[in-house]
This record gives C-alpha cells, structure tokens and sequence, in this order.
C-alpha cells in the first residue's frame, strides 16, 4: 500500500496530482509524516520517472524543512555528523542522506537533523534536474557529434569557401550577424525555466518580441544591439574580442578554449565551442589547436571572432547575454556550413539548432537562462511553449515536456500592425540601475512549482490565464489593456509565487509614475526575472516622449534616495526601442567596406602602431591601411583619432570619492597606520593569516553539559517576567542594534548598508532591518509605558547613509531617544596573501558545484590568485572607490566605540537608571527587548547573557563550547579543526543583554570615567590587546563599464564581540531561545524559508508599526 | 530493365591526370587506372562507355585506355559547371535509357567473385530502379562526400530506401536528416562513387542547368535528392572497397589493395616485410 503522498506524486487526475503538500502535512501527526517519509525514500529510489523523482525528493525537502521540525515530539537539539557534512559538500547527497537517516533511525528525529535531510534532499533534487537537462541537451540531433569528436584529424567541419576569398588588398571578408534581443510581455510565472516546460508543456508559455535598442539620447536610432563578427586571420589561432568589455586574446591552446573565467572571454569560447568549432569532446586530449585550426580553416591559418553589444548595460533583463552567444554561434554555425544560410535571415530549422546550441553553451560556461532567452534569433512577436514529448525525443519515456520548445510567429491577425505601432508609441523601456542575481528566483519557482502550494499554484494558473488575456488584447489591437494585464500580472500573480520579484525601488517609482501621470499611465511590465533592472511603463498615447524623460530623472532620484539601501550597479537608462521583425540576419562584407566595430580599432589599434611596421603580417597592415582610410571617409570614425590618442598616451586617474580621496578618508576615521603595518608585516610573514587564527589543536573542544545553558525555549518563569517588566518600567534598558557592517554576504560585496536594506514586504509594505528593529522597541516601550532608548551603531561605510536615511524618514516616528553610535576605527584592506587564499579554496572544506559551474569556478580562482600575486600579496587594496577599500575592524569595537565616542556617557547622564544594554545583530530580526528574557540576565546576575539557538545545519560560524573546560564561545575561525563545529550543539545568536557597570568594571573603567578621552582610549587599547586579531577574506564588487560588476577577495582584520566569553573575569552566562527569536538572515536566498516558515509572521507579530 | 552504357566523369580540375596514372593490376599487368575501370564495367555486362573530359584531354585518356580504346565514346564538358554538368553533359549518349555512373578517379576492389559494378547493375535490374552504391563512412569523412539517410527495404540486407541526400554533409545536419537505423554509431552512408541512374536524372539535371546558366554549380546530389522525392531509390552496400587516387596516398594504397589481392601477392608482401625489417633495424 503505496503512501499517501506517494499517491499524489503518482495520481493519472490532475485534480489529486496537484494537491497541495503544505494542506496534507499540516494537520498529519509526527508519526504519519515519519511514515510518509519512509514511503517516499522508497518510491523515489525505485522511480525511473524524473517527475516523480524530483517531486518526491522536494516533498522530502519540504517536510523537513518546514512541517517536521515543528511537531511534537521531535528534539530540537542534535548534531549533524560532519561526515555526512562532508558528503554534502562533495555533492555525495545519496551518501550524506544515508547518513542522516541513521541518525535519525538511532536518535529519533530532531530538528537539527531535518535541517541537514533538508539540504541534502534539496540539493540531490536541483542535481537530478540538472543531471537531466545536460542530458537533453547532449542528445538533441545535431549536437551529439560534438561529444564524440577527440582528435583534430577526425574534425569534420570546414570553413565555406566564400569565407576564404581575398579582397584585392589582401584581407578576408568579414561575415557580420546582428541580432535583436528579446524582451517578455509575460512569462506565466517564469514558466521558460527547464524543468516547467519538461514537466508541465502545457502551462509552459511565453509571449516574446525581438526588439532593436538604442539608449535614449545617446544613440540615433535603435538598432540590433547584438553583434558578432567572424574573419579568417594569417594566425593558427583564435583572436578572440570582446569590444563592450575592452577584452582580447589570442587564444593558442585548447586548454585556454576551455578556461572560461581565465579572462571576460567566457562566452567567446563557449560560442566556440558549442558552434562544434573546438568541440567539447575535444577537451583534455592534449591535442593542439593549431592542427585543428588548420583541418577547418587551412594550414597556418585561424580565425578572429568579436562580439559587440552596442554597450547595452548588464542586467537589462533582456537576455542580452544569452542573444549574444546565440549570435556568435550562429555566425560560427554559418561560417561552417552548418546552417545553409550563409547571409540573411536563418531558416526555422537552423534557428532551432542554433537554439540547442545556445542552451549547450549555457551549461558549458556555467550560466543559465530560460528558454525563450535566445528568442532573438526570430523575428517579430511569437508564442513560445512547451512541448509534449515525443517517441524519438531524447525526453520521451522520461519527462511529459522535451527540452525544446516550439516558437509560433504571430501574424498580423494576431498582432495587427497597428497594435505593433502602438506598442512602441506607448511603452517606455528603462534600465532601473539595479543588476541582481535571479538565479536564487527560478530555483525558488521550481521548488514552489513542484510543492503546490494552495496560493502560489493558484497563481500560476491566473498567470497562464493573463498570457491567453494578453494575447486577446493583441488581437483586439488594445494597448490599454495590455497595460492593465502585465500590470495586474506584476502585482498579482507574480509576489504571489515570489515575492522577491518586486522591490522598493520599484515600486517607489511605479506610485511616483502613478502619481504624475494618472489615467494616462496604463501600466507596468516587469522584464524577465525580476524587477529593479529592465522594466516597461505603458503610458497613453502622445505621452512617451514626456514619460522618457520624467523616468530618466525620477529614477535617479529614487536610486540616489536608495542607493544605501539597494544594490545599484549603474546610472538608470531610458531606452528607445523598435519591434525587430526579421530576427538575427547575416551579411557577408567584403573589401574596404569589410569592418569591425569602431571600439575594436580602439583597442586594437594602438597596439599595432606600437609595433614596428616591418614586423607586421601584411594582413595586419592591410587592416590598418583600411582602418586609416576609413577614418578619412567615415563621419562616424571622426572621433577616432582622439580615442586613439587618448589610449596611446593615457592621462593620469583621478579620485573618484565624492571629493574625498582615500587618504583623506583613512585620516578622518580613526585609522591606526601603525597597527595596520603591523598587521601587513604579520601577515607577510605569516605570523597571521586564517591558518593562524585558529586556537592550538590540542585545545580540547566538547560540548557544552546541560547545566551550562538555561532553557529559554519553552517559556520563562512568571516572576522573570515582572522582574523584566518592571525594570523596563524603571528605564534600565537600551537596545544596541549593530549595524556598521555592509552585508558582505547578503549582497556579495556590494557595499551597501545592509540595515537599510528594505527586505520583505512586513505590515503592508517594505521594510528595512532597521525599522523592523525599532518597531520592536516601540511596541515593547508602550507595553513597559516607558520609551525605550535604542542605539545604533555605525561606522564611516554606514554612518552618513544611516543618518540622512532617519532623518528622511522622521526616525520611522520612533517615540523614544534614538541614537547613533559612529564608528571610531577603521581598517585599510589588502590585497591577500596567495597562501591564504589556498587555504580557503583548498584546505577548509567547500561546496563543490555542479561538474561544469566547478569547472568555472577553478578557472576563475586561479585567475583570482593570478590577480593576488600580480597586485601584490599584503598591499594595500586601493584599485577602487574609496569606500569599497575601508572595512569596519569587527564588531568588537562597537562597545568600545559607545564608550568611546560619549554616546554611553550621554544616555547614562540623561538616564542614570539605565543599567543593562541588549545587544543585537541586525539580521537577528527576532530578537526584542522581552521581558522574560531581560527578567532571566537578571535574575542570573551576570555581567552579559549571551542567547544561543540549536544548531541547523545552516549555521556555521562557531558555537557555544568548553574549551579545555572553559564555557565559551568559539568563532568558526578559531576551530582548530572543521569538524570540532559539528560537534556543538549551540549556535551564538550575538544576541548579549549586559550589564553596564559590570561591563564597565572589565573595561577598569567606572561611569565617571567616561568623561575622559585618554582612560577611556586606554582601557580599550588595554582589554583589545588581549583579544585574537583574525585574518578574514571578504569579497568586494568593483563596478566598471555598463553595469559590469567584479568580485575580488579582500583581506581584512576582525576582533569579535563573542571572544569577550574568554576572559576569565568576565561572568557570562548562556540561554538557549527559541529559533524564531535567535536565527539570522545572513544571505538572500534565505528570505523565501523565512517567510514560508512563520518567522516573518512572527517578527511581524512583535514589530508595531 | 537492362543496362548497356556506362559514364565515366574525368572532367574534374583536380582529377584530370588520376586515371592516367599507371599501376599494377591483379593479373601483374601494367596499366592505366582508367583502363582497370573500363575493365570493371565491361565485367558488369556494359559495352557501351562514354568518358566525360575537359576539352583537350581525348587523346591522353584514348592512350591510356589502351585495347578498349574503340569502344569508348568521349564528350568535352565545355565548362566546369558542376558534377552535374558533367553527367549531363553525356544526356545524348544515354538517350532514354538506364546507365552506369562511375568517377575516374576511384579503383574498386570487390570482396565477392563479382565485381562491384556487377553486383550494382544486378541489382539495379533486379530492383528496376535507381541504386547508388553506398559505404558505411565514420563521421569525420563527411566533407568529402555525399551522403544519403533512409532506412532498410524490408527484409533486406544492406539495400536501403533513400529518403534524403546531402552533398557534404555537416555532422549536424547527418544528425538530423541522414540517420540510418542499424549502423554503427557516427557512421553514416557515403556514396561510393558509383551508380545506376535511370533517365528521369538526366531531366532533373537539364532543370538544375537551365538554371544554373552560366553561374554553374550543377550538382548531381541535387538532382537525386529530387529523384528519391520522385522515384523508387534504392542505395546498397557492396561486398568491396573504393579506393580514392585523389586522396594523400591514394594511389599507393589504391596500388597496394590490388597486388594483395593478386597474383604477386606474396611477392608484394615479402617486399613490405623487407621494408619494416629494415627500418625497424635503423
């Protein structure tokens, strides 16, 4: 007798099959759900189907995750096995979840246990799916030659003759493709993504246009932004260019073919090698490029390929990344006979290899995008969908969709002229400014998708319903109600199924639009994954040219009012656009009009002029006798001369921060130089470094016993809790919220402050950590009938956003005193040491990737180490704005910064009753002022009581411990070895309730010593002196060009708050809370849990607005 | 259906000198390749030949066929305009009737007591249609030649209907279009360089060449891949090997093929041994 949810996934009616999980686990006891568990492992082992293997094993993910950790009966303390950690990380997930049943067989089930199941079932369904999609992609007809290929010798392709024909001055033709991108009008609920359209072809279905882009008042006329251009050269090798990127190489190996991250030519050599010009089953066999050059393109000879996009910004949301390795591909694929249509327009047929090709080259240089993304390569508007499976397919027997879907043109009774006309009359494109990863998105859409959930299953089905609404509109000729259709599209049914698709910024600027133009604004249009970046705004006719430029300067108003809070990545832009109705088109262009794009001569010629004119191949110079008659006759070449001027003989660069430059800012904000060349010379010398900042590995680490922590996760005594409410009454409280850091994790390195991120949607509308703090305080401050004093802390990178960001926003209306604590030290990072960039890729354990996103990932670490030993190991890291080189020194200095900078000392002189201080990270957003908890520091007398949660498996970073006997807490940093971690079963939450005068008395200071700068200076040097200096590596984002964004690892110093637990006069005691008062939000891709679990609702529920 | 006339192309720019060359034949005689191919026809039961060759080139290939030098029929391809051309060029020679298609430049060497033309042209009459003979051909020999897909005649071996033809395939497009079921993996049928056409090929290349004009490129596998929409056309694997002149050491290997397979044989083979020994000593 098969399970009940067994019986879901399996169900021939629609009506069972798409049954919600969360309605069945919901009302189930602990011991129906542990059965149905049981059921599941079985049947998704046995099941050769990849529907029922992948919805079993997110059915597994989901109960764990979200249904069994709350049932009765189920510990909520446990450990992880860190060798089933291990097995995780090196994406053994069949071996790690054998492990983690074990336990769960011998121990009974636990929460922390469900956490890891959780994982791994996770992480083993996205593999399945992935394993199945690389597959498809491999066996579709016309690609699967390209895996068997080893051998130059067996090489079957070759260059078209028309290619090889010289022009009287000697040089080759140049075969050009140009390519629109593609924009969506509706996705049905990211419906492009592999895995709907493989199980679900049906409800798979995209209405996309291929439109011609211009910038708004920077380029003439719209026009195909995308370009590839392909030539024969006199070199056995490929010259590879990219001109938005500023980016070349001459590539003579086919290992660098195959080295993506080595340099911004990743996805050159992924058209390269997808177009089966170096085909993938080539790689590794020690065979030499040259030879396969010369069996395709004839002896001595290679062949250049350049890649423009008009300098399009990144994250336009219009697919120009995935259009631009279509059309590489396809010029490779003409040039090579593969496509009949050496010029023109491309058959259907070739369109859909070309399509293949696009996705295999996706997979190979480890990016990924829907399916529609290469819609480019068609004309005008089609449908895209899902398509059922059929024998002879790769899929058929293993999925109901195939990985290809089918494109329908839609004709002028579809989409009469006019309509067409309108359209472009009506709606403005912008760039928002905000360049954000969507990857978390879709994996979110299919995990939702596969769980049907009640509300987000509902939605999908209103989206699919609004795309069939969208194209009536389009037959109806009827603009107005296209902007009514994506508007409700945007604001209904996608937040339903993800609510991360929306954000502040946007929807600041949709109420702003709304507010300017009323009835004549008809509508916004969310592009692509998500919102901030490209986005449509549909207004009356006869209003586009205002609406341009109102967008243009209210976007930049609102970026400027967000640009502390959001990830922006670049100015916003308005672009003019033009349907495209012929799809990606070839030319073949010979003689003198045979030319690449203007900014390829800007980088290539310089480099020519250098060299001496005897030592040129003759082709070159006939380039340049091109290039300089060009220059001549060409208006649009006029400015060349200049730019080339400029590059031969480069100015000096100038600050850029904000008027102050670096050494200025060093100067300003407490940086210590001599600390700092102390620290340099101990790194260089590798006195410190992340191997040292580990404790001696004869430190005994073990958990902590039982009487170690008190129990605060099942409620507190009753005379606690007056004892908390009564000295909350009497004013002994302030809350200290610790927000001087910029969420390295949360927005990679962006530099933004993180508590003023406005994250989710609590109450109604956005909110910012910061404000969820204070309305907490608030809500505890009316219930105490006394305002709570809260304090925030800052530091140079957060400090005059936080400020300005408050008092534009009249402090939230926050009735009590609230404060800012600035920051009064500040680090210089360094470039870091190659030794210890090792031992964090190679020596602490790491999450392995999927075979080809690892293969990325190497390549692009040691071009990160490349980076490192060339920039100089233990410099200083100045190669950027100002503030991307400072780094807050760790949260320990933000006690002593309150001593320090006289906040303390003014607060207790307005309020000599204050006596504790709560102390509390910005992402622990449950974490309040509670009564009963303020009641139990009290009632256990110690100088600070530190909150701890059971470990998840999600939470690593250190742990409550004795060490050699000693109940401390221990930075992940410091563990001595990985595996010590999984052996506590606590987790710090940061969260400290302290005792000021006892704290003081640490410190040797007493309240009236706080009035003095040099004792108070003194003390802190004295106690920091005796606290471990660690060595970490953060990223940094440095933006460049259009929207580019680079990741670097930095080397910075840390004092942490937790090592105060080691000093033996300190007397701390530890108090185990609930999770929904101790957990952090460390990362993104956390939100959805957060808000699926109940712990949104629960922080709303202590939050008054 | 009977086949009594045969057409040998020389027209081609690279292949003119080929069939001139001399070599060894099974029986240890000398002579030209094109006269060991006269040889393979006449063994198939067709006497009447016509050898298509540039303007200029009737004496030499007249030389070189040696004793059938009476039988054979030349005509000048004008032009280089195409294979097609070439064929079509001999349209009056064949009148309304089947022939035998050869090139020049390849030897054929059959595994069985008939010849390969023989084994073809019997199967063509027996089949009474068009066959082109066929070699199963690993993937990265593509570019050299045309290629057909279809599938087998039912309960047949080795005989299969033709459904598309492609000149040169790429490996993506045999992907798609060419797949026969039962070959091995990334193989594919290749033509041999010989076939039985029937007359309704000669129209379909008078279409290709009208229109063509002088602009030229008539190619035969256009013209069959027509022929396979229109007729009955068969493609069969022979029991024999081609062997390409053209090719880099296709004579030496076309020469070593035969005198393995003839009376010098041993002769040949103690030749080759000697030659290893010695390099092997060096």
């Amino acid at each position: 007798m098969p399970g009940k949810l067994v019986s879901i996934i399996t169900a021939a009616d629609t009506a069972v099959r798409n049954q919600s999980l969360d309605a069945f686990c919901a009302p189930a006891s602990l011991a129906g759900l542990m059965a149905e568990c049981a059921e599941l492992e079985t049947f998704r082992r046995r099941s050769d189907n990849l529907y029922e293997r992948v919805r079993a094993l997110f059915f597994l993910y989901s109960i764990h995750r979200f249904h069994l950790p709350r049932k009765t009966g189920v510990a909520q303390r446990g450990l992880v096995p860190f060798h089933g950690y291990e097995h995780l990380l090196q994406r053994r997930f069949e071996e790690a979840i054998t492990v983690f049943l074990g336990c769960q067989q011998a121990d009974g089930p636990s929460a922390t246990i469900s956490s890891a199941l959780a994982a791994a079932y996770q992480r083993l369904a996205f593999q399945t799916l992935a394993d199945q999609v690389r597959r498809s992609v491999r066996t579709v007809a016309g690609n699967r030659w390209m895996f068997r290929m080893g051998h130059p010798a067996d090489h079957p392709l070759r260059l078209r003759p028309e290619l090889l024909r010289r022009a009287p001055d000697g040089t080759f033709p140049i075969l050009r493709e140009r390519t629109p991108v593609r924009m969506d009008m509706s996705h049905s609920g990211w419906s492009d993504i592999f895995f709907l359209g493989m199980d679900y072809p049906e409800g798979a279905r995209v209405l996309n246009v291929s439109i011609d882009l211009g910038v708004h008042g920077r380029d003439t006329a719209p026009r195909p932004p995308v370009e590839a251009y392909l030539r024969v050269i006199e070199e056995p090798l490929l010259r590879l260019t990219s001109v938005d990127l500023g980016a070349t190489a001459d590539v003579t190996t086919l290992a660098e073919v195959f080295d993506f991250a080595r340099d911004y030519l990743g996805l050159l050599k992924a058209a390269v090698i997808a177009a089966g010009i170096v085909p993938p089953g080539i790689e590794g066999s020690g065979q030499s490029l040259d030879q396969l050059l010369a069996r395709v393109v004839g002896p001595g000879r290679g062949l250049e390929i350049v890649s423009n996009v008009n300098n399009i910004p990144k994250g336009s949301r219009l697919a120009v990344s995935t259009t631009l390795l279509a059309s590489l591909i396809s010029a490779l694929m003409r040039a090579t006979g593969q496509a009949q249509s050496l010029e023109g327009p491309l058959q259907e047929s070739e369109r859909r290899l070309v399509l293949a090709r696009a996705l295999l080259g996706e997979w190979l240089s480890g990016s990924g995008g829907g399916w529609q993304d290469s819609g480019g390569l068609w004309p005008g508007m089609k449908l895209i969908c899902g398509a059922l499976a059929q024998e002879g397919d790769p899929e058929f027997g293993i999925s109901r969709g195939r990985l290809m879907p089918t494109h329908r043109i839609l004709d002028a009774n579809d989409a009469p002229p006019k309509v067409r006309e309108e359209l472009q009359d009506c709606l403005v494109l912008v760039h928002g400014g905000m360049a954000q990863n969507v990857g978390p998105i879709l994996e979110m859409v299919t995990e939702k998708y596969l769980l049907r959930s009640d509300a987000e299953w509902k939605a999908r089905q209103e989206a699919i319903h609004i795309l069939g609404d969208i194209l009536a509109a389009l037959r109806a000729g009827s603009v107005r109600d296209l902007g009514a259709l994506t508007t409700r599209n945007f604001f209904s049914p996608i937040q339903t199924i993800i609510p991360w698709a929306s954000n502040c910024f946007t929807e600041t600027l949709v109420e702003r639009v709304r507010a300017s133009f009323g009835e004549k604004f008809w509508g916004f249009w969310m592009l692509g994954g998500m919102s901030g970046g490209g986005m449509g705004f549909i207004f009356a006719p006869g209003q586009k040219p205002a609406a341009q430029t109102l967008l243009q300067q209210m976007m930049s108003q609102t970026k400027r009012e967000l640009q502390s809070a959001l990830p922006f990545a670049m100015e916003p832009v308005v672009y003019d656009f033009a349907i495209n109705e012929r799809g990606t088109h070839a030319d073949l262009i010979a003689g003198r009009e045979a030319m690449l794009p203007q900014a390829y001569y800007a980088l290539h010629v310089p480099k020519l002029l250098r060299a001496d004119p005897q030592s040129l191949p003759a082709l070159r110079r006939a380039e340049l006798d091109k290039f300089g008659a060009a220059c001549r006759t060409h208006p649009e070449l006029g400015g060349m001369v200049q730019a080339l001027f400029d590059r031969l003989l480069p100015r000096l660069k100038t600050e850029d921060g904000g008027g102050q430059s670096l050494d200025a800012l060093l100067e300003q904000n407490g940086f210590d130089r001599a600390l700092h060349e102390q620290i340099r010379d101990d790194l260089k010398n590798g006195r410190i470094g992340l191997a040292q900042n580990r404790l001696p590995v004869n430190a005994e680490i073990t958990d902590v016993h039982d009487g170690d922590v008190l129990d605060a996760t099942n409620g507190l005594r009753a005379e606690d809790i007056e004892a908390g409410q009564d000295a909350l009454a009497r004013g002994e409280l302030a809350v200290v919220s610790l927000a001087a850091g910029v969420g390295s994790r949360w927005t990679q390195g962006a530099g933004v402050v993180k508590a003023l991120h406005p994250f989710c949607k609590l109450g109604g509308r956005h909110r910012t950590f910061v404000e969820v703090h204070l309305a907490k305080s608030r809500r505890i401050g009316r219930l105490a009938g006394a305002p709570l004093p809260h304090v925030i802390t800052t530091s140079y990178l957060t400090h005059g956003a936080m400020e300005e960001f408050l008092r534009r926003h009249q402090n939230y209306g926050y009735p009590g005193p609230l404060l800012l604590s600035p920051g009064r030290a500040i680090g210089l990072r360094m470039i870091p040491m190659e030794r210890d960039l090792r031992f964090m890729w190679e020596e602490m354990p790491q999450q392995l990737l999927d075979e080809q996103a690892q293969k990325v990932r190497e390549s692009l670490r040691a071009a990160l180490i490349g980076w490192a030993r060339q920039a100089g190991e233990g410099s200083d890291y100045t190669d950027n704005v100002p503030s991307q080189c400072l780094h807050p020194v760790g949260h320990w200095f933000e006690i002593p910064n309150l001593l320090r900078n006289g906040v303390l000392a003014r607060l207790l002189e307005e309020r000599p009753g204050l006596k504790h201080l709560m102390l509390h990270n910005i992402d622990t957003l449950g974490a309040d002022a509670d009564p009963a908890m303020f009641g139990l520091h009290l009632r256990t007398g110690a100088c600070m009581t530190f909150e701890v949660i059971t470990r998840w498996i999600e939470d690593r970073g250190g742990g409550l411990a004795r060490v050699n006997g000693q109940v401390r807490l221990v930075e992940g940093l410091a563990m001595p070895r990985e595996e010590d971690e999984f052996k506590l079963s606590y987790y710090n939450s940061m969260t400290t309730w302290i005792s000021v005068d006892k704290l003081l008395a640490v410190f040797q200071l007493t309240r009236s010593d706080l009035a003095s700068e040099e004792k108070v200076a003194a003390a802190i040097r004295r106690l920091g002196a005796r606290l471990p200096v660690y060595i970490t590596l953060k990223d940094v984002k440095k933006r460049w060009g259009h929207g580019q964004e680079d990741i670097f690892p930095v080397t910075q110093f840390e004092k942490l708050w937790s090592d105060m637990t080691a000093l033996p006069e300190v007397a701390c005691s530890f108090a185990a809370v609930p999770r929904l008062r101790g957990q952090q939000l460390k990362d993104q891709a956390q939100l959805d849990g957060w808000l699926r679990d109940g712990s949104a609702a629960h922080v709303d529920s202590l939050c008054e607005w | 259906m009977q086949i009594s006339k045969a057409i040998i192309t020389a027209a081609g720019q690279t292949q003119r000198t080929l069939p001139l060359q001399t070599l060894v034949d099974r029986d240890g005689t000398p002579k030209a390749a094109l006269a060991i191919l006269i040889e393979e026809v006449i063994r198939a039961g067709v006497e009447e030949i016509c050898v298509v060759v540039c303007p200029g080139e009737e004496s030499n290939y007249r030389a070189a066929a040696g004793r059938h030098a009476s039988r054979l029929h030349f005509i000048e391809q004008p032009s280089p305009l195409g294979y097609g051309h070439a064929v079509w060029c001999a349209r009056e020679f064949i009148g309304a009737k089947p022939f035998l298609l050869l090139v020049s430049d390849h030897l054929y060497l059959s595994r069985s007591a008939k010849g390969c033309a023989q084994q073809l042209v019997e199967i063509a009459q027996a089949e009474k249609c068009a066959v082109s003979a066929v070699q199963s051909t690993h993937e990265s020999k593509l570019p050299y030649y045309g290629a057909v897909g279809g599938r087998l005649v039912h309960g047949r071996q080795r005989l299969y209907q033709v459904e598309s033809v492609i000149e040169k395939p790429t490996p993506t497009e045999a992907e798609q279009r060419l797949i026969v079921p039962g070959l091995r993996a990334a193989h594919y049928l290749c033509f041999f360089g010989m076939h039985v056409l029937t007359p309704a090929v000669m129209e379909l290349l008078g279409e290709a060449v009208q229109q063509a004009g002088a602009r030229g490129g008539v190619q035969l596998t256009s013209a069959l891949a027509k022929l396979a929409e229109r007729q009955r056309y068969l493609a069969c694997e022979l029991e024999g090997r081609r062997f390409d002149l053209g090719a880099s050491y296709g004579l030496l290997t076309a020469q070593l093929a035969l005198a393995l397979d003839g009376k010098d044989r041993a002769e040949v083979l103690a030749g080759l041994v000697e030659l290893l020994a010695a390099r092997s000593g060096n």
